[in-house]
């Protein structure tokens, strides 16, 4: 899958250098998008995690901005697509035409032949083009007429989208929504972010400035470096805990996948290394189980009656689950089974 | 009716059934017309108070003005008109005191005396207003079934035998009636009742989902009615209830005791039980030994004979008088004697039966004291249930001619002013100066009062009489001449002192049925009566005017013959009964007349009873300090669990440090990084549990490190205790989630600092709770027996699930 240009240095970062350049990459989006720090450490987290993001809010706040910023940060080949209703699946992985010279069928590669694609207003195209990125979003990789090419690493898709409530809008499939990492809210500024974002995009756009400041290349390496990161058995239990509380909880039609327990681990470990430690604490699944967890999950017509998110229902698990340990909790008396269900029938 | 009005109500009821133990006190029922208008007088109020809505201490009041009218109207003065006055107040006290002395003179049944209506109506009064308020006021039924027992108490106070079952029984009803009523009240103001079959059902019809519960509390009454029955006599000793604050009637109505005990209430109720029981064993180098004496009535008032409690020095160097250098005795001369006494666990009372004169006590445990005067020994912790103890006493030899030297004592001797003490009585004092007219000595006085209580003059025994040394029974015994021995030594002592002569009625045992030569069992049969008269020169002597036929073991001697047998001076044996005894005289007993004498006061110094302080002081606080013992466990347990961790989490500074970080990590012998795993989970262990112990939140699905933010911002810890709870925090979570845990950190110091933070947090009484009674242990313990309780019903539910699926029949089938 990774295919590493000879000569290039590899092999995993020291905690320092990983730092140096993962702070790096932060400073520089948060020159444009201000106040979201947390936002913009998860986006990244994302992509170190070799995830896709979608970034779904109301419009106007920035979620492009966030996806432009980020791809402008590295020095790597960025393509955009505006998702249209009449955008076509061909638009989005290629097509093989005539070529009237070769007098053969030659391929063109769409716009997902990029190490970042930008998706912008992804769920204004149809079911049917949405559909075109299944393959290449999971298996990094495009098929057509046949012939299989594989896209370059890193592969990062970095889609917006409006709320379905929105008009014009369709609802992303669940096979989609399963392929994106995470979903973030990019939520409003607070209005001191909101006062320099007003001085400092008043004369010229920011974005314009930006300068990469890693490449593809150094993105491998942190990413070879966040996979290094340890995972103790306990977190990994805690981490098949959440998912199968998932499907197990009862206002939730569909849980979350496996494929969301590996993602959700592995953006766990991104976001461990992002903080210079090199294991997992619960903690971190514990911040990630909202955007990693919530927009895969299909809650239950009673729950979406009872006006339930499914945020608010992952949440409650958090905070329900209890954490693993090492040594058992003597006051712990919900491990194992609830206090009342032994209270006869 | 609202609910609480309608437990008020119940628990006025349930009171009148708790009083039916006062059945067996009184002879009449007037009390039970009186106790019935208070009761009722004082759940009006209590139903009136409510409606009006006052608030608990106003009805509390009402009940109270209630109670106080009542008792006016049932007890006037005649000076007030409904409403209590001054004078009431002073009539009330006057009743108790009254009251009092009733206690002291009458026995049960009591007729209806003024003074025990009025404690018995002030008693149940109270109970009826504590019940309520407990009932209705306090949600709390289940308490006021200790005023309840407190009722049922008395009769158990009162009678030396048994107590009819019927009483409890129906106080009991009353008690359950009251438990069901607010259970019920609980219940409907819960809500719709459900019943298991899905009907509506009134509040008041029985659920079947309750049947368990009525099935357990019909087997709890049967039990604690049929258990008592079933087991073989708990309490043992009837004379047990001498040492039981036994001034009578009131004791139970928080009259209270003044350490009197009414020897001949005891005296009476020991020959009227049904069953021999043995109480003493005695042996004595003594050939025929006189009565063990262990109690004295000395005071004769309008009321009769009555004893004062003693007093007398402890056991100790010089607290026995040797009555061989007494100027008061120089008359008579002396035997040294010694007697084993060994108690049975039925005589269980607060005065040791003795032979007179003793100059040695040795062996016997407790604190007891010597009264020299009442010759008596006596103790107001221990009793002498299961004692053994060894006596060394002087027997005083006097022939009646010696006693007739013995001069008559002055008008102005301190003894003869204390004991000729009589009522104003002129048939007494017409029979007195009768039987001594023309008898010169003091001897031949008392001879001849001695000798007039013979079948002679008509006088014989018979214990069917109920006596309590009572002034006017005295006189009817003196009229009747039927009585038993109480009768015979009160008279006598009557009759003495009326002739002005010092006397006063002894209590004791008589010499009982002689094992095997020198040994004699002494059963409650042999407890007796006497009188003792003090001569000039001679001490107290005893005179036994008791027809020795009535009196199993009794003895005779020269000086005070048996006036049946007639003018022999040495007694021949009495061996026919008379008619009207009944009380079975050991016939073997009655043959020797004995020279045997109870001696005046005397004083020796012997050095007896040295270490049965000691042993009372060490089992007391042996007793106190297996208490505080008991009491300290969780704080002690807490301790040594957190030592145990300390001695873990300090080891964890020794291993040698590795020096740049991760450059040794490769190289880190895995033991030690277990060792430094287990000391982080240890010091964890020990910080959650300080946790508990300080009443903080534990969180399981918090992790480490939230759980040392949320305690460092919900404690305001200061900075030094906040960085130990996060160094805490840090090494926990790296211990449990890290490659390497963290090492070479001082964990136990942390522990210290964040202790410290909390405790200088902490309100005192969180402080005194998380040292004295640490929730943490406490918690760990209940939960732990609450789990054991849940394991035990689901083996119990599989076990019944087993059985109730055998059956033999597959078996059958299986072997065929």
């Amino acid at each position: 899958m990774t295919t590493p240009t000879w000569g290039e240095p590899t092999g995993p970062l020291t905690s320092a250098e990983f730092r140096a350049a993962a702070q790096a990459i932060m400073a520089n989006i948060e020159q444009v998008i201000e106040g979201k720090s947390a936002t913009v450490r998860l986006a990244l987290a994302v992509l170190l995690a070799e995830g896709h993001l979608l970034i779904e809010d109301v419009p106007g706040v920035g979620k492009t901005k966030l996806a432009k910023a980020l791809a402008r940060s590295i020095d790597c080949s960025v393509r955009r697509i505006q998702f249209t209703p009449d955008l076509l699946p061909s638009d989005v992985t290629g097509v093989s035409v005539y070529n009237q010279e070769t007098r053969d069928f030659e391929f063109k590669p769409g716009a997902v032949f990029a190490n970042l694609v930008v998706g912008d207003e992804i769920n204004r195209a149809s079911p049917k083009t949405q559909s075109a990125l299944l393959e290449c979003m999971e298996e990094r990789q495009v098929t057509v007429d046949g012939t299989t090419y594989e896209l370059q690493a890193p592969f990062m898709v970095v889609a917006t989208q409006n709320p379905i409530e929105m008009e014009g809008t369709y609802p992303l499939p669940e096979a989609q929504r399963d392929r994106f990492t995470a979903r973030i809210a990019m939520g409003y500024p607070d209005p001191r972010a909101e006062l320099a974002m007003l001085s400092g995009h008043g004369d010229h756009d920011p974005l314009n400035d930006l300068h990469a400041v890693a490449d593809a290349a150094l993105v491998r390496r942190l990413i070879e470096t966040a996979r290094a990161v340890h995972a103790a058995d306990a977190v990994q239990q805690y981490a098949i805990a959440l998912v199968t509380a998932t499907r197990e909880a009862p206002e939730i039609r569909l849980g979350a996948s496996p494929r969301s327990t590996l993602q959700l681990l592995r953006t766990a470990k991104a976001v461990a290394a992002l903080e210079g430690r090199d294991y997992v604490l619960p903690d971190d699944l514990q911040a990630l189980a909202v955007p990693v967890l919530a927009h895969r999950l299909i809650p239950t017509p009673d729950a979406q009656l009872n006006r339930r998110t499914t945020d608010t229902i992952v949440s409650e698990i958090v905070h329900r689950l209890p954490i693993p340990h090492a040594t058992r909790n003597p006051y712990d008396t919900r491990d194992g089974r609830a206090p009342y269900e032994s209270r006869g029938r | 009716m609202t609910g609480r009005r309608r437990l008020g109500l119940v628990a006025a009821a349930a009171t009148l059934l708790a009083s039916a133990p006062l059945a067996t006190i009184f002879d009449s029922w007037t009390w039970l017309l009186q106790v019935l208008l208070t009761v009722v007088m004082i759940a009006g109020a209590a139903v009136l108070t409510r409606t009006l809505r006052f608030p608990s201490w106003a009805q509390a009041l009402g009940m109270v003005a209630a109670l106080v009218v009542t008792l006016t109207w049932i007890f006037p003065s005649g000076h007030e008109l409904l409403v209590p006055t001054p004078a009431t107040l002073a009539h009330f006290g006057e009743l108790i005191q009254q009251a009092g002395n009733d206690t002291r003179s009458y026995a049960v049944p009591v007729p209806d005396r003024d003074g025990l209506l009025f404690i018995a109506v002030l008693g149940i009064g109270v109970v009826a207003i504590v019940v309520d308020l407990l009932t209705a006021v306090f949600r709390r039924p289940a308490l006021s079934g200790l005023p309840m027992l407190a009722i049922y108490s008395i009769p158990v106070a009162i009678y030396l035998d048994s107590v009819p079952v019927t009483p409890f029984v129906v106080g009991a009803c009353g008690y359950l009636w009251l438990l069901v009523a607010d259970n019920v009240d609980r219940v409907r103001r819960f809500g719709r009742r459900f019943t298991g079959d899905g009907r509506d059902v009134d509040v008041w019809e029985p659920s079947p989902l309750a049947a368990a519960g009525r099935r357990l509390g019909v087997a709890g009454v049967l039990v604690a009615v049929l258990l008592p029955l079933v087991v073989p006599t708990v309490t043992g000793g009837l004379l047990s209830q001498l040492t039981q604050s036994g001034s009578g009637v009131g004791s139970g109505l928080g009259k209270g005791g003044n350490g009197k005990i009414n020897l001949f209430a005891s005296l009476s109720g020991q020959l009227a039980q049904n069953t021999t029981v043995n109480l003493l064993k005695v042996t004595t180098t003594e050939k025929d030994p006189f009565y063990l004496r262990f109690g004295v009535a000395d005071q004769l008032t309008a009321e009769g004979f009555g004893n004062q409690p003693p007093a007398g020095n402890t056991l100790d160097a010089g607290s026995l008088p040797d009555p061989r250098r007494e100027s008061s005795t120089a008359g008579s001369t002396f035997q040294q004697y010694h007697a084993e006494i060994e108690v049975t666990d039925a005589l269980r009372q607060s005065l040791a039966p003795l032979y007179a004169n003793p100059v040695g006590i040795r062996d016997l445990t407790g604190n007891w004291a010597y009264d020299p005067n009442q010759q008596v020994l006596y103790s107001n912790r221990t009793t002498t249930s299961k004692q053994k103890y060894s006596v060394d006493y002087l027997r005083p030899q006097y022939t009646p001619a010696e006693l007739r030297t013995a001069p008559e004592l002055d008008r102005d001797d301190p003894i003869r002013r204390a004991f000729t003490v009589v009522p104003d009585n002129d048939y007494v004092d017409r029979q007195v100066a009768r039987i001594t007219q023309g008898v010169a000595t003091d001897y031949d006085k008392v001879r001849a009062i001695y000798d007039s209580f013979s079948r002679k003059y008509g006088f014989s025994y018979s214990q069917q009489t109920q006596s309590t040394g009572n002034f006017s029974e005295i006189e009817a015994f003196l009229k009747n001449k039927v009585g038993y021995c109480q009768q015979y030594a009160a008279a006598m002592a009557w009759m003495v002192r009326a002739a002005g002569i010092p006397a006063r009625v002894a209590f004791g045992f008589t010499r009982g049925t002689m094992e095997d030569g020198s040994t004699y069992v002494i059963t409650n049969r042999n407890a007796h009566a006497w009188t003792e008269v003090y001569l000039k020169g001679f001490g107290w002597v005893p005179f036994d005017a008791t027809p020795s036929a009535g009196v199993a073991g009794a003895a005779r001697s020269d000086w005070a013959p048996d006036v049946d047998r007639t003018a022999e001076p040495s007694a021949a044996p009495t061996t026919a009964p008379l008619p009207g005894s009944s009380a079975s005289a050991a016939a073997g007993q009655n043959q020797r007349p004995d020279r045997a004498n109870d001696g005046g006061a005397a004083a020796t110094t012997v050095g007896a009873g040295t270490d049965q302080d000691n042993w009372t002081g060490l089992l007391i606080f042996g007793v106190i300090a297996t208490l505080i013992a008991l009491l300290l466990v969780p704080a002690l347990r807490r301790v040594l669990l957190r030592r145990q961790r300390h001695t873990a989490t300090a080891g964890v500074a020794e291993p040698s440090e590795p020096g740049p970080a991760g450059a040794v990590t490769g190289l880190m012998v895995t033991g030690e990084t277990a060792r430094a795993r287990e000391d982080a989970h240890a010091a964890w262990d020990e910080l959650i549990d300080t946790m508990v112990d300080y009443q903080i939140t534990v969180d399981p699905t918090e992790t480490p490190r939230l759980t040392a933010q949320r305690l460092i911002r919900e404690t305001v810890l200061s900075a030094e205790p906040a960085a130990a709870v996060e160094l805490l925090g840090t090494a926990e979570e790296r211990a449990r989630y890290a490659r390497e845990p963290m090492r070479g950190v001082e964990l136990t110091s942390a522990l210290r600092q964040v202790r410290g933070g909390l405790s200088h947090s902490a309100t005192v009484r969180a402080r005194v709770r998380a040292v004295l009674f640490p929730p943490s242990i406490l918690l760990g313990w209940r939960l732990a027996l609450s789990e054991a309780g849940t394991r035990t019903m689901e083996a119990a539910g599989r076990l019944r699930e087993n059985l109730a699926r055998f059956n033999p029949r597959r078996l059958l089938t299986r072997t065929r």
